[in-house]
């Protein structure tokens, strides 16, 4: 008899259980389905299998073997009946034997969910209405120890719960006593299955162990972070560390969906982090509450194999990049804006993100102070990108994004990749670039760290009339269409547009004391940083813009 | 006129924003990115300078100097931070 076979006899359970004894096994656990009285509000009678036999024992042989290599058990084996059964019958018995009671559990749990996937076998119930149905067998697989059973697409099974053993349904035998008094608990622990993905071949128990072996760290638990934390806690990533100092607001949870609305004020980096616990207690999750700085950086990456951002910020991701490059650590980065966004990996020997952006770019130079608002899906579609991108390098997967930056435009469902190759002086030149910058970066956040708030660039005035007293040239850097919408108070301010400003000809040069403003302040202060960096002294921004002026006057 | 070329655009982020679409098919007699960028600067409100964008021809990164042929498809990238 193969390891998997057909019969048109009742199944003899105890005959076959004596053909998986073994001096090395220290336990035996198996399976048997029972053909059950109703299905679906229908009184079954009887019950007819059928299966395509050739091809079915060829899949269960293969499964069975599966099972023996992925669990590590002495021996299994599967039978299944065909032709008409009662009432009560054995219509499926799965036998393992093994050294300890957890893989014979595993094994012989993987054989029946796999058999029942994968095995085509068709079932017809004879109702006692006189009505007949047939039912792919497919349909019914769904142990109901699993989520999907509770979300209701379990209902052509003729199992019951492990959770009810009282009940009509299968039932466990174990040889191993602490494996009884187990499976006899009215509540059984439910234990994580990857049976799903490791049922791939590019998988299987030995990608398993590589998702297990690994560390990475997820910086931002926003939009992006929830997808990627989600989908690496489910795949069983050893070590998974989440990055933010963030709490909870009403606005996330539209694109933030592993949480709820009783979070709002609570920590992300800590609520994400119970939900990975309870989605999977082989993670080692750590939540690390902290805004990543050139100080923190280095030690915190240095834990970790891969890291992945999801941050919405160019300075965490230009200081990410040049910490990463530097410790050979992988990234991969992702950027979203309305309905579009950016895919790119960073690796030994790749491109960078300095490579594709020489021009530093700042936060707040880009699109306008305003919120560019986003739809919930677009940040979970990248997320989800990120977080498959990362287990194809956890598991050396073919096809990697490499040498590549992807954008892809949800509306139109357009894609470009373009080839991120460039001219000889990369990578040597932007890590030479990136060490500079971190050199910079360290400095300034020692400075930020003796001073919250940097009092050199930004001022406040209750009124644009109190700046033009105290000597500054104010200029408007708001685009021409701003202007008329919200004209600024005062008629002190000269317009030049931040791309002129910043890129046009002649250079800008400043007329003594200058103060730029915004709607927000927020393009204004990137604005008076770019002109400090490139030497203008005495260049300040109006701090919180005209909104804080609106504000002032209003009280 | 013989120099003109047919040149297919893409805008991406905040140019797709000011230019009102994805892509367009441009007839123009535009020698470099550069060129082609200020041609429909002067159609579009653009708000960003060349310096803040990267250009790419025929899905590789270019310079806003390299010389447009007939028949390239040319893509700005603004780079977006969103999270």
């Amino acid at each position: 008899m193969g390891a998997f076979s057909f019969t048109r006899q009742r199944i003899d359970a105890s005959g076959l259980r004596q053909q998986l004894s073994d001096p090395a096994a220290g336990g035996y656990a198996s399976f048997e389905g029972w053909v059950r009285n109703h299905n679906e509000g229908l009184a079954v009678r009887h019950l007819e299998y059928e299966a395509f036999e050739p091809l079915a024992i060829k899949e269960g042989e293969r499964i069975v073997a599966e099972a023996i290599t992925r669990f590590g058990i002495e021996h299994a084996a599967c039978v299944h009946r065909i032709g008409d059964l009662g009432i009560g019958e054995m219509a499926v018995w799965v036998g393992v034997s093994a050294r300890h009671r957890a893989e014979a559990f595993q094994a012989c749990r993987y054989i029946i969910d796999e058999v029942k996937h994968r095995v085509p076998i068709w079932k017809k119930e004879h109702y006692e209405n006189g009505d007949s149905g047939w039912v792919n067998c497919e349909r019914c697989a769904s142990p109901a120890v699993h989520q999907e059973h509770a979300a209701g697409h379990g209902h052509h099974s003729h199992e019951h719960s492990t959770h009810a053993p009282a009940s009509h349904g299968h039932r466990f035998t174990g040889a191993d006593a602490a494996a009884l008094a187990s499976t006899h608990g009215r509540v059984a622990a439910p234990v994580t299955d990857y049976s799903r993905q490791m049922a791939l071949k590019e998988v299987g128990a030995a990608g398993q162990a590589k998702l297990r072996a690994s560390r990475v760290l997820v910086i931002g638990c926003g939009g992006l972070g929830v997808p990627v934390i989600s989908y690496l806690a489910g795949a069983g990533i050893g070590r998974l560390g989440l990055v933010d100092s963030d709490c909870l607001e009403p606005s996330n949870l539209h694109r933030q969906t592993m949480y709820a609305l009783a979070d709002i004020g609570k920590l992300k980096a800590e609520l994400a982090a119970d939900r990975v616990r309870a989605l999977n207690p082989d993670v080692d999750v750590r939540a690390h509450v902290l805004r990543l700085n050139a100080l923190n950086a280095p030690e915190l990456i240095a834990q970790y194999d891969l890291v992945i951002d999801c941050t919405d910020n160019f300075a965490t991701k230009f200081l990410l990049n040049d910490y990463c490059v530097q410790l050979g650590k992988p990234v991969v980065f992702a950027s979203v804006y309305q309905y579009e966004g950016q895919l790119q990996i960073v690796r030994a020997g790749s491109a960078c993100l300095r490579c594709v952006w020489p021009e530093a770019t700042r936060d707040g130079i880009v699109g306008n102070c305003s919120e560019a608002g986003v739809l919930g899906p677009v940040p979970g579609i990248f997320g989800g990108l990120q977080a498959f991108e990362a287990m194809k390098l956890v598991l050396d997967l073919p096809g990697q994004l490499k040498d590549e930056l992807l954008i892809l435009d949800l509306l139109t469902l357009s894609t470009s990749r373009v080839r991120t190759m460039r001219s000889g002086d990369c990578p040597g030149h932007a890590i030479g670039r990136a060490t500079a910058a971190q050199t910079a970066a360290v400095a300034q956040a020692n400075a930020a760290s003796r001073n919250a708030h940097d009092p050199a660039t930004e001022l406040s005035f209750d009124t644009l009339d109190q700046a033009q007293e105290s000597g500054f040239d104010i200029i408007d850097i708001r685009e021409p269409k701003e202007l008329v919408e919200m004209p600024a108070p005062g008629g002190f301010a000269r317009n030049i547009p931040m791309a002129r400003l910043l890129y046009g000809e002649p250079r800008f040069a400043p007329k003594g004391k200058t103060l730029l403003l915004c709607a927000s302040g927020r393009r204004s202060l990137a604005a008076a940083q770019e002109l400090r960096d490139r030497g203008v002294v005495d260049v300040y921004s109006l701090r919180g813009g005209l909104k804080a002026l609106q504000a002032n006057t209003a009280t | 006129m013989s120099t003109d070329k047919r040149i297919k655009v893409q805008y991406y982020a905040i140019l797709r924003e000011q230019a009102g679409r994805s892509d367009e098919s441009v007839v123009t007699a535009a020698q470099t990115p550069r060129d082609l960028y200020d041609e429909l600067k002067a159609r579009y409100p653009f708000s960003l300078a060349p310096e803040m964008l990267r250009v790419a021809i025929n899905a590789e990164f270019g310079e806003w100097s390299q010389r447009l042929a007939d028949g390239d498809s040319v893509v700005f990238i603004p780079p977006v931070a969103g999270g």
